[in-house]
């Protein structure tokens, strides 16, 4: 059985984020379907952070709304986009950054 | 982040091909063949519901029947023929080897092709330079009326 290396053993749940959206970013960013991109191995071990790893999905939206929706829900189980913003980047981020206000959440 | 274009689309080298537009998350190769580049289109079949736009009177499928009649719903109508024809407007779909819709293109004035990929660039390319294992093979060309 292979073993976690040390570097990533230690890892907080932000830089554990950190990599996997980069190797998400460099690996899904010719995919449009929403498939293909959340299914990606590492958008799955994102969801599988968990609550934990809201706050860092909602930081990176405020960088630049990236496609967190998919894993926001799975997490949180809500959804927040009104039928009028469907497909709007921007506006899918703020809907859950509002959601995310109104729910107490911090980043 | 550096993108090997050639690496993953093998077909673009030794083509005539152009990157043509900064990377933009905000659209993706459906909106930019149907001509909008406010929303990323992208069926969301149930238990989804993940809040992107896909036609309301189309099923919300990843099937080729679905993705024709979502431009359909444009104008577009399933035809065999490639070669640019003055006075209508073609789109090109894509699908893998199982049939799941992949990527959309559309026809350019001088019959050359344009193609947003994925959340990267919007590239101007030959019709065929972008089959292959990323895409798969293009399985409908569509045609409208030009306005």
């Amino acid at each position: 059985m292979a073993s976690v290396p040390a570097s990533q053993q230690a890892e907080s749940v932000e830089q554990k984020f950190q990599r996997l959206a980069a190797v998400w970013r460099a690996e899904t960013g010719h995919f449009s379907s929403i498939t293909r991109m959340s299914n990606h191995p590492a958008y799955q071990e994102i969801i599988h952070l968990g609550p934990a790893v809201v706050p860092s999905l909602l930081r990176d939206f405020q960088t630049e709304p990236e496609h967190w929706f998919v894993a926001l829900r799975a997490i949180t189980g809500a959804q927040p986009v009104s039928a009028a913003d469907r497909g709007k980047i921007d506006k899918m981020a703020g809907a859950w950054l509002d959601w995310a206000k109104e729910h107490g959440y911090q980043w | 982040m550096v993108i090997d274009l050639e690496a993953l689309f093998p077909g673009l080298s030794g083509t005539d091909y152009r990157v043509t537009s900064p990377s933009d998350r905000k659209y993706n190769c459906i909106a930019w063949a149907a001509s909008d580049t406010r929303r990323w289109w992208w069926p969301d079949p149930p238990p989804g519901d993940e809040g992107y736009h896909w036609p309301s009177s189309v099923s919300n499928e990843e099937t080729l029947v679905a993705f024709m009649a979502a431009f359909a719903t444009l104008g577009y109508r399933p035809c065999a023929v490639e070669a640019i024809e003055p006075g209508w407007e073609r789109i090109a779909l894509y699908a893998t080897a199982n049939g799941a819709p992949t990527h959309a293109a559309r026809q350019l004035p001088d019959g050359r092709w344009t193609s947003k990929l994925g959340r990267w660039q919007d590239i101007e390319h030959t019709l065929r330079a972008l089959e292959g294992e990323a895409y798969g093979s293009i399985v409908q060309i569509m045609k409208r009326p030009a306005p």
